[in-house]
């Protein structure tokens, strides 16, 4: 998959660069053509991935005896009378099921670069800039390069919730080592995995960073040229992206206070969010005078550092503490 | 200068100073995130982390008083002329300041949103209706009543944030607000498609562009 993906992405780049250097229609045709069957691959891949989380949801259940499970929710209704977030009681009638979102670990990479790929085809068939286009389809390189060399979803799925889970499913365990780690893997379960903010906070955010990508380098082109058409191409891609950002950013709020308090906009993470955001409104803003002298320019160059601060916002897992932190602990 | 052209500088000058403020608050959280790392806050105790957090949250607080301000001041420009606009303003500011000095910081920054709640509430309404009174850049029905909407969802969000440990009032506040920015912004931004798919053009110059920037574009070219 992850070859397919690979050469692909290598002969998009060569029409790319042939479409930089010298734009004409048939180059543009066949760039086209190779995007088609990259989004091919990466569906595919998708489908793969839906599958994996199908085959844990009916195959790995977070099993118990019925008198663990009376021990452990007398407990849990202890819990529950002190906290202000109450957690489901064990119910040996519905066992507790993995409904693992598509998009963690190093599958929200793939997420969201196939979003990248979709909306890269979609403005390929829409606009006829072929510079533009050259720029969306060379810009897909680095993201296959990443996908193949530090996130690829496929040789070790989900190494991180495996690692996590396995001890659970080794035989021999004794009652009290059982119940200690069914009380580390049930809240995680509850609160992060089976979430449901899980499935609105984090895809809503991915496909706005692709639209974000597709407005960089419209904003990009803008720079040397002074075409309505690409700065039309860079609004369509923006007003969905402003919309899903905005909207994923609010689904993420009464999550956030659930889980750290009122004073969750320090942590750093969400600190990068909001200067995202507000760049991006500014970048919306200065749009609508667009016709005054040096707006011109002053949008496009919002555009380019809202694509940098996004950059600063995944990166920040990467660097800085927190509670979005990729960091070991 | 003409009485558009007039609401047009204001309406720059006003996008400018929100630039500003946004400008300056994304400062202060680059330096929140710098100082997080530096200072290992997410490895102290609570207490040292409350201080942190208060810190920081004293730093910002200026600035957000004064974006809730600017929306406070942005509002009623739809509604009044230059000149009854500089008198609601200058009226504006004194009842804020009473009550800042009367009441305190927090109570003020009640009054300033409930006062531009009531307002874009009444905004939003005569867009509705489609008032030719209101002043918008746009003639665009679509746009101006998601315009209202987005700016309902705005002086909601930061009540909401006011509320956050009234949970009842929390999650009507958090629901009104999504729905609000969501609807608003979906309304801005297809308006045109929308007009076409309802085919309900409310407006006499039904011919022209819907989008207000392509009018932009379309006076540059």
């Amino acid at each position: 998959m992850m070859t397919a993906l690979l050469v692909l992405t290598v002969l998009l780049g060569g029409c790319a660069v042939v479409n930089l250097i010298k734009p004409g229609q048939t180059g543009h045709r066949r760039s086209v053509y190779v995007l088609t069957a990259l989004n091919l691959c990466f569906v595919t891949g998708f489908f793969w991935i839906c599958y994996l989380h199908y085959s844990i949801y009916r195959h790995l259940p977070l099993e118990i005896s019925q008198q663990t499970a009376d021990w452990i929710n007398y407990h849990l209704a202890a819990l529950n009378r002190k906290s202000a977030f109450a957690m489901p009681l064990y119910d040996t009638g519905h066992i507790p099921r993995y409904t693992l979102p598509l998009w963690i670990e190093n599958e929200k990479y793939f997420f969201w670069f196939m979003c990248y790929a979709l909306a890269a085809l979609v403005t390929h068939i829409r606009s006829r800039h072929v510079r533009l286009n050259a720029i969306i389809a060379l810009l897909l390189v680095p993201q296959s390069v990443i996908l193949v060399a530090a996130a690829d979803p496929f040789s070790t799925p989900l190494p991180g919730f495996f690692s996590e889970i396995a001890p659970w499913f080794k035989s021999g365990m004794p009652a009290a080592g059982q119940i200690g780690l069914f009380m580390r893997l049930y809240p995680r379960l509850v609160f992060y995995y089976n979430a449901v903010y899980m499935w609105l906070h984090p895809p809503m955010l991915f496909i706005s960073y692709a639209c974000i990508t597709i407005m960089f380098a419209a904003c990009l082109v803008m720079l040397f040229d002074h075409s309505p058409t690409v700065e039309r191409t860079a609004y369509e891609s923006a007003k969905p992206g402003f919309i899903l950002l905005t909207v994923g950013m609010l689904f993420g709020y009464p999550w956030a206070l659930q889980a750290w308090g009122p004073n969750w906009w320090w942590d750093p993470k969400i600190c990068s969010s909001i200067i995202m955001w507000a760049v991006y409104g500014a970048y919306l803003h200065s749009r609508l005078y667009l016709h005054r002298s040096g707006m011109w320019k002053l949008t496009s160059a919002l555009g380019i550092l809202c694509f940098a601060t996004l950059i600063l916002t995944v990166l920040t897992s990467y660097y800085f503490p927190g509670q979005h932190t990729f960091q070991a602990p | 200068m003409n009485t558009r052209k007039q609401h047009l500088t204001y309406d720059l000058f006003l996008i400018l100073a929100t630039i500003a403020v946004l400008c300056i608050i994304c400062f202060i959280c680059m330096y929140g995130m710098v100082h997080f790392k530096a200072a290992r806050i997410q490895l102290l105790p609570a207490p040292q982390k409350l201080l942190y957090l208060n810190h920081m949250n004293r730093l910002v607080a200026p600035f957000v008083i004064g974006l809730v301000f600017l929306i406070g001041i942005c509002i009623p420009r739809r509604l009044l002329s230059d000149r009854r606009l500089m008198w609601a303003n200058a009226g504006f500011i004194v009842l804020i300041f009473a009550c800042g000095v009367w009441s305190g910081i927090r109570a003020a920054l009640m009054v300033t949103l409930l006062v531009s709640l009531m307002l874009q509430s009444v905004v939003l309404v005569l867009a509705i209706a489609g008032s030719s009174r209101l002043k918008f850049e746009t003639r665009n029905y679509w746009v101006r009543v998601g315009s209202c909407l987005i700016h309902l969802g705005l002086v909601l969000f930061v009540l909401d944030i006011l509320s956050h440990n009234r949970p009842g009032l929390h999650t009507v506040l958090f629901v009104l607000t999504t729905v609000s920015s969501m609807v608003g912004m979906l309304l801005c931004f297809y308006a045109g498609p929308l007009a076409d798919f309802l085919k309900l053009r409310r407006e006499p110059n039904s011919g022209q562009s819907l989008d207000p920037c392509s009018e932009n574009l379309t006076q540059k070219d």
